[in-house]
């Protein structure tokens, strides 16, 4: 008699339980969000995608070196090298994207491909993304005695995987395998490398402070080249639909391929100022509600 | 002994397919952001309720990741930062209607729920005017409430390119089946 009032404590206990519905998550594999601010994180393109019918606009800027310091206003005053880019997302796995740099006049035309993204259940531990991009020099180069290169020698072609996990809360990095190719290296060229195959391993990070403020970090080593690395650290700022990207960073260069084979001043004394601005436009809508 | 037993499993059973539950599983909700500027809403089809007539008990909860604004951004910056959904997945609602009401095939019926609201892990005792249908053997129940963002402790971003009213109009509508 006991066990059966047992039971029926039991069983009402069951039914008291069954009374509220159990909570279970709608979003199995639910993807990480914002593992970087932006499309961009100081001069390297990230696993952040462009959504579908969006376009993405981020104007990058970098100054003189710090060492002439304050006459010329650790400078900035030697004018910027300015690089333009536009990306539209046509799905949420594959963008393209063209590009202007100032430096040496690069038209870039690059697009992006999404693999899969990291999840939140760790299923998928990582996000990984590709890169692809060509560039033409269109420098005036016509006071050269052998004359001006051909189109097909100022061409310049880069490739890059991006591998990247949201570690914790506030902790990103992103792994990023790259490649650059040269098909001819004029030396007229503002680049400090001789080879034509560049080969590098960047890498990038982002320490949240807050939910619009992280502190970000750029490092690109050399693989293949005895170049100087590439250094840059930097805060990003979320303010109104813009990220501000602000840094320090050791090359002038603001597209792959340059970055790869520009060559980079000393950490430090040589740093130069830099600022991208990110901006997202919707397309899709009629209505503009920004 | 044993026949005892199964008697009472039997009567358990029985009890419960008597009871007037009525479960659902995607019922949409809409919440309206009316600011002076801006106006969106976000939208759901995954939420999920219980209305046990018996035992007068009301039940519903979302998985807020399902929220969609129409902006991606938008909605991560949602996620990310104002409803921390990482932290607090759910939006849930526990109560009971102040009186149950005598349902007749195809009639609504006006009534009005009292319980707990709990969204970005806070809590609070609410009232919600909703309405009840029923068709066969199916429920259909449509309500409307209001949330002060600023109860639930969540922020509102100040410059940002949406503006957020610290008012947000919810509207809820599910077809519950026995």
């Amino acid at each position: 008699m006991k066990k059966l009032i047992l039971l029926w404590i039991a069983l009402g206990i069951n039914f008291q339980l069954s009374a509220q519905l159990e909570r279970k998550l709608s979003t199995e594999g639910q993807e990480v969000d914002l593992i970087f601010h932006a499309p961009r994180n100081i001069n390297l393109l990230t696993v952040e995608p462009v959504d579908k019918g969006t376009l993405h606009f981020a104007i990058m800027h970098t100054f003189g070196t710090l060492d002439g310091g304050l006459r010329n206003l650790f400078g900035i005053d030697n004018g910027a090298s300015i690089q333009f880019s536009f990306e539209y997302g046509f799905n949420d796995k594959f963008s393209l994207g063209a590009a202007r740099q100032g430096l040496d006049k690069i038209y870039n035309l690059y697009g992006r491909y999404h693999f899969f993204k990291q999840t939140y259940d760790d299923k998928v531990p990582f996000s990984l993304s590709a890169m692809g991009g060509a560039g033409v020099n269109t420098s005036d180069y016509s006071f050269l005695i052998e004359g001006d290169p051909s189109f097909v020698n100022r061409t310049s072609y880069a490739f890059q995987l991006m591998a990247a996990r949201r570690f914790s809360d506030k902790i990103s990095v992103q792994v990023s395998p790259m490649m650059a190719y040269f098909t001819d290296m004029n030396p007229i060229f503002f680049l400090e490398g001789d080879q034509n195959l560049y080969l590098a391993l960047g890498m990038s990070g982002k320490y949240k402070v807050s939910g619009k403020a992280s502190l970000t970090l750029q490092w690109i080593p050399n693989l293949n080249s005895d170049l100087r690395n590439n250094v840059g650290l930097g805060i990003d700022l979320e303010a109104g639909g813009h990220v501000f990207q602000m840094y320090f960073v050791t090359s002038p260069a603001l597209n792959e391929q340059y970055l790869l084979a520009g060559g980079n001043g000393v950490p430090g004394e040589q740093f130069r100022l830099g600022f991208n601005v990110n901006r997202v436009f919707a397309t899709k809508r009629s209505r503009m509600d920004w | 002994m044993r026949f005892l037993i199964i008697l009472s499993l039997l009567l358990s059973i029985h009890w419960s397919v008597q009871a007037q539950k009525f479960k659902g599983e995607k019922g949409e909700i809409v919440f309206i952001s009316q600011a002076p500027l801006s106006e969106f809403e976000g939208k759901s089809n995954e939420l999920n309720g219980l209305v046990d007539l018996e035992n007068n008990l009301l039940d519903f909860f979302i998985d807020l990741n399902t929220l969609k604004t129409g902006i991606g951004l938008r909605d991560r910056h949602m996620r990310e930062n104002y409803l921390e959904t990482k932290k607090f997945p759910f939006a849930e609602f526990t109560g009971k209607l102040k009186t149950v009401p005598k349902l007749t095939n195809g009639t609504p019926v006006n009534v009005v729920a009292s319980g707990q609201f709990k969204i970005h892990g806070v809590e609070k005792n609410i009232e919600v005017p909703g309405q009840l249908t029923l068709e066969g053997n199916e429920l259909l129940l449509k309500a409307s409430f209001k949330v002060l963002l600023s109860d639930y402790k969540i922020s509102i971003p100040k410059v940002m390119f949406y503006e957020l009213a610290e008012e947000q109009i919810v509207n809820l509508s599910i077809r519950l089946k026995k």
